[in-house]
Parts: structure tokens; C-alpha cells; sequence
């Protein structure tokens, strides 16, 4: 196989008995890259990386590591090593002995093995007094520390992870996922990592997948996937999105969600799509101001986001809308009065044919 | 909520007068052991320890023991490699007939035990084995397996399949997974179901009655006694029996904590 790819699927279809849970997956991931697949529960997030890792056999397709194929090879003759969600740690080892365990199982030395493991408690700023800790006096954070210690440990060519981040509370994953993305920098090494959070995937990623019933919908770099989304799925699944059904008849009048304007260039004649706008981007227009579209409607409801405001707005055509503003734009329109709302052209993407 | 001054008495009355009937009749048959008389009487009046003297002399008393704890040894150590595998089956592992499984081996624990002895008696005939104390092991690990594997499904239950996952992930073989991951984890339920199964080996009697043939067991020979010839011997060797059952629970229980302080300690250093 001549191909910059570290990792390679091809073709890759695992079935449950009657039950597909991936439909013939093809993807490159590359060296040194952190790439992260995104998709709700049930999307087939998990069954892939248990393929990946070796804990489970597909049905059909190769899975590539460089030149050589792994899809027969088990879980502990693969150079690739996995934290878990649960972490796994093991709790009748000491935080060292964990951290050792792969060095063990490759008969190094007593001594090597607890310079390496002193050292990557260093690199995972954990105290070295906690070599001799128990896993049960760990706080969480600690805990996901010595898991990726231990994982770092191992050298693989690949490190997996599944979900780690998701028994935390907010502020610890917050500060967990900078520093992950930091230790890739550091480690220069290739991270899979698997999230149901669109947030986590954002904050860390070189590049994003997005899954759905068990295929990949888009794969692209994070601000690809959030101004041009390529389905009405991952526009929603990437955070707040307002979406206008729309359908032009010559080309050039738009007809349909109560938006006056031209048809987007994208638009052939006959052809109808989505026009999609994130909520920072729509402003409220006074009287006389423009906008390259427009639409009416009836302020419902201000939540104060902090640093930003979001407003809820009905059209007249009823769909709901939402707008974000920064504190110091705020509108002056009492709720439950009439608005109108402007966006601009540049800052609409359309998905044809949704 | 605070308990009041007369619940806190009841409760105080309660509980001693259970421990009061529970061991009462513990501390008769000690008293009995130490009369010189020949005969069961009280009150007692004229102490001894010469019945004990006896008894560590005596050819018969010697036997029973070994029969007894023969028989109790091996069922522990078969019980216990049972339960571990059983265990495993009935907790860790999905496949097809598990719930079958998790059901029928809970079977022989609810039959009378008289029942499963006369079963198990019929049985041995029927197949032409002579019953001896090695036909008395079968019937009890029949009884005693069950329990003690589902003694180890408790354990097993509550252990992250991940962890042998993650061990396998790193490189470890299945006999590495079993020896690192695994027996540790499952340690404290194999060393309570081996206690379990010696303990009811050691006191069982229906069983070992019908199963025994011409060998007996310390229970049986202290039925046998009471039954037809009084020997003074009896309340003896029956304070010896739950003074070793005493001690081998003292021992399990050092060797558990040995156990905790010896890792504690190697993890410390290493």
C-alpha cells in the first residue's frame, strides 16, 4: 500500500447478527494528526473504535497500519493502545505499577521501567509522590492523568480514546481537553479520540468526522464542518443553526421561509436547498437599513448567554429562529414586539437539495 | 433521628438475649466437655480435662479427624477452581445458555439436603461405586460448588470488564490477563468461598450419612454417639470441631490482611 496514510479503512462493514452497524467506511487518517470522530449515541462511534483498537472483528473491509494490514491482528500484538471511558485503571496496582504495566509485559527492566514512569508523571504534572499512591486515592482528574500516563507509557503508534472526558464535571473537562490538545503538541503523537461533544471535538481537533447511523456524513477540518456543513444533520449537530427551506423557480427570485432576497448563486433554476446562517450572524435591522435577505417576525424570548445574548424570534411563516448578539449590540426591541432580521450573502452556506 | 432512651434499651435487651440463646447451648456442651463424669448431668461436680487428654489420644478420634478434613480439603480446593470458572460463566461472559445456566446451578442449593444425600446414594449404586469418603466429596461439592461459585459471581460482577480489555490492549496474552488482572481481583471472593466451602464440608451431616459408606465423618460419629452409646468423648470432640472452625476463620482473615499489607508495602517500594 503506497500511501501518506498512518491509518487506513477501507470497505469497512461490521454487522450484529441482522444489525449493520457500519456500512462500508473508507478513511485516511494521517501521522502526527488529531482526529476526532464525532456522532450521537448509536451513530456507530463506538463499534469503530473497538474495530480499530482489535477488541471486536469486522464483517468485511481492511484496516491498514503503514504497509502492513491489522484487521487480523488481535488487541495485544497491535502497536496501538487505547484509554478507555472508564479508564480502566487497575485498582489492586499502585498509580506507578499501573503506569508500568505495558513496560512489564515487555520484560524492561525494574529500574528503566520507574524512570519512565517518574518521567511521565512529570509530563502529566503529577507529583512524583504519587508513584506509590493507590488508583482510590486519585481525584478524577488525576485518574485521566495516570490513563494517559500509562497509555504514553505503552509508545504506541496510535493512541485511541474513548470518550475519557465525559464522567467529568465541566470546568475539570474544560481544562483537560487544553491540556490534551497540548500534550499532542508535546508528544507529536497520533490521536484518535472518540466524543458525542461537538464542543471537545472543536476545542482539539485537526480534523473532525461526523457519524451517522454508522457512516461518516462529513470529514473535514473543524471550521469546514461549522460554516459548510454538507447536510441539515451536521449543521444542527455542530451547535445553534437557523435553516431556511428554499426554492427558486428561475434562478433568480427566492421563494419559501418568508425570505425576501435573491437566490443564492448555488441555486439552479427549479432547484430548491437549505440556506444556512449561524445565529451570530443575523443582525436586527432598523428601518431603512439592508441586508441581502431579510425576514420579518415577533421577538419571543432574550436569554443572557454571559458574554452574549441569544434571542428567539417567530417568522411570520412560523419557524423559529435564533439570534446571538454580543452584550454591547443588544436590541432595543421590547419582547413580543416586531423585528426584522437581516443577513448577508457571504455568510450563508447552502446545502443543495435537502 | 435521634433514638430514644427506651428504644436504645430495648434494643440493648434485644440484642443480648439473642446472643444469650444463640450461644447458651454452645456453653453448655463446653461445660459438659470438662465434667469428670461418664454420663451427660448437671450440675456438674467434678471438673476434668482428662476427656481431652483422650481424645488426642485416641486411634478413633484420629481417624474421624483425618476423614473430616480430607474430605473438607479437597471439597475447598475443587469448589474453589469450580467457582472460579463457574463464576466467570455466570457473570463475566455472555453466551447462549447463560441464564440457564445461572438458574440450574442454584438448584441443588434449595433441595433438602436429606433428598440430594438419598439421590446421590441411589446414584452411586446404580453406577456400582462403593461409597466411601471419596463418594462423601462428590455429594458435597454438588451442595458446596454452587455456593461457592455464587460466593465468586459476587465479585465477579462488580468488576470492570474494561480492565482485562485494557490489559489485552497493552499487550497482555490470556494467561498473563488471568494471572495480573483477574485471580487478584477475584482474590477476597475465592478466599471467602474456599472458607465457606471448608466450613460447610467440615459441619455437614445429611450428606455425608448417606454418602459415606463404612467411613465417618466427625458429625456423624457425634450423631452415632448421641444416638446409641453415649461416649463422653462427644461434647469433647464437639468443642474441638468449632474451636478449629474458630481458628481457621482467625487464620483466613490473617492471611487476608497479610495479604493487603504485603501489596500495600510492594507498592511502596517498587
Amino acid at each position: 500500500m503506497a500511501s501518506d496514510a498512518l491509518l487506513r479503512l477501507q470497505g469497512v462493514v461490521k454487522q450484529f447478527g441482522h444489525f449493520t452497524a457500519l456500512h462500508g467506511v473508507d478513511l485516511d487518517i494521517h501521522e502526527g494528526e488529531f482526529f476526532t470522530i464525532v456522532g450521537p449515541s448509536g451513530s456507530g462511534k463506538s463499534t469503530m473504535i473497538r474495530l480499530l483498537v482489535g477488541m471486536d472483528e469486522l464483517t468485511h473491509g481492511a484496516i491498514w497500519l503503514r504497509d502492513k494490514r491489522i484487521d487480523e491482528t488481535p488487541a495485544n500484538e497491535r502497536p496501538t493502545c487505547m484509554v478507555f471511558q472508564s479508564l480502566a485503571l487497575f485498582p489492586h496496582m499502585s498509580v506507578g505499577q499501573n503506569i508500568e504495566f505495558p513496560l512489564k509485559l515487555r520484560n524492561v527492566p525494574a529500574a528503566d521501567r520507574k524512570s519512565r514512569a517518574l518521567e511521565l508523571l512529570d509530563l502529566l504534572r503529577l507529583p512524583q509522590s504519587y508513584y506509590s499512591k493507590r488508583i482510590s486515592q486519585c481525584s478524577g482528574g488525576e485518574k485521566q492523568r495516570v490513563a494517559l500516563a500509562r497509555a504514553l507509557a505503552f509508545d504506541p503508534e496510535i493512541l485511541f480514546f474513548d470518550e475519557p472526558l465525559s464522567a467529568l464535571d465541566y470546568r475539570l473537562r474544560k481544562t483537560l481537553e487544553k491540556e490534551l490538545k497540548d500534550l499532542h503538541h508535546r508528544t507529536g503523537k497520533t490521536f484518535v479520540y472518540i466524543t458525542h461533544s461537538l464542543e471537545e471535538a472543536m476545542v482539539m481537533s485537526d480534523r473532525i468526522a461526523i457519524m451517522k447511523d454508522g457512516r461518516f456524513e462529513q470529514i473535514a477540518v473543524a471550521d469546514e464542518i461549522y460554516s459548510r456543513p454538507v447536510s441539515r444533520f451536521v449543521a444542527e449537530f455542530m451547535g445553534e443553526v437557523n435553516l431556511f427551506e428554499v426554492s427558486t423557480e428561475d434562478g433568480s427570485t427566492l421563494s419559501g421561509a418568508g425570505l425576501t432576497g435573491n437566490a443564492p448563486s448555488g441555486l439552479a433554476a427549479g432547484s430548491k436547498g437549505l440556506l444556512m446562517v449561524r445565529p451570530e450572524y443575523i443582525r436586527f435591522v432598523a428601518d431603512g437599513g439592508t441586508a441581502d435577505y431579510t425576514v420579518k417576525g415577533r421577538l419571543l424570548e432574550e436569554y443572557a448567554l454571559g458574554s452574549r445574548i441569544q434571542y428567539e424570534i417567530e417568522t411570520t411563516e412560523g419557524q423559529t429562529l435564533t439570534v446571538e448578539k454580543l452584550r454591547e449590540d443588544r436590541t432595543t426591541s421590547a419582547l413580543g414586539g416586531e423585528v426584522t432580521l437581516g443577513f448577508d450573502e457571504a455568510n450563508t452556506h447552502l446545502i443543495e437539495g435537502d | 433521628m435521634p433514638t430514644s432512651r427506651s428504644t436504645r434499651i430495648v434494643l440493648l435487651i434485644y440484642g443480648l438475649l439473642t446472643i444469650f440463646l444463640l450461644y447458651l447451648p454452645l456453653v453448655s456442651v463446653g461445660f459438659a466437655s470438662v465434667s469428670r463424669a461418664r454420663y451427660l448431668s448437671f450440675p456438674i461436680t467434678r471438673y476434668s480435662t482428662k476427656w481431652y487428654a483422650e481424645a488426642l489420644e485416641s486411634g478413633t478420634v484420629r481417624d474421624l479427624l483425618l476423614t473430616s478434613v480430607t474430605v473438607a480439603a479437597i471439597v475447598t480446593v475443587l469448589s474453589v477452581i469450580i467457582a472460579f470458572f463457574g463464576a466467570l460463566a455466570f457473570a463475566r461472559y455472555n453466551w447462549r445458555y447463560r441464564s440457564t445456566f445461572q438458574k440450574l446451578i442454584l438448584l441443588p442449593i434449595f433441595f433438602p439436603q436429606t433428598v440430594l444425600g438419598l439421590a446421590l446414594l441411589m446414584w452411586f449404586n446404580a453406577l456400582g461405586v462403593i461409597p466411601s469418603w471419596k463418594t462423601a466429596v462428590v455429594a458435597h461439592l454438588v451442595w458446596i460448588a454452587p455456593i461457592a461459585t455464587l460466593i465468586v459471581a459476587i465479585r465477579a460482577y462488580s468488576f470492570d470488564p474494561a480492565l482485562e480489555e485494557a490489559a489485552r490492549d497493552m499487550g497482555a496474552n490470556t494467561p498473563t490477563i488471568l494471572r495480573e488482572i483477574t485471580l487478584p481481583l477475584l482474590m477476597p471472593g475465592l478466599v471467602s468461598a474456599g472458607l465457606f466451602a471448608f466450613l460447610l464440608s467440615w459441619g455437614n451431616f445429611p450428606l455425608s450419612l448417606f454418602t459415606t459408606g463404612a467411613d465417618s465423618t466427625l458429625p456423624e460419629w457425634l450423631y452415632a454417639k448421641m444416638v446409641s452409646g453415649y461416649s463422653p468423648l462427644v461434647p469433647t470432640l464437639g468443642i474441638m470441631s468449632v474451636v478449629a472452625s474458630f481458628v481457621l476463620i482467625l487464620t483466613a482473615f490473617a492471611v487476608m490482611w497479610l495479604i493487603k499489607a504485603m501489596r500495600d508495602s510492594k507498592a511502596a517500594q517498587t
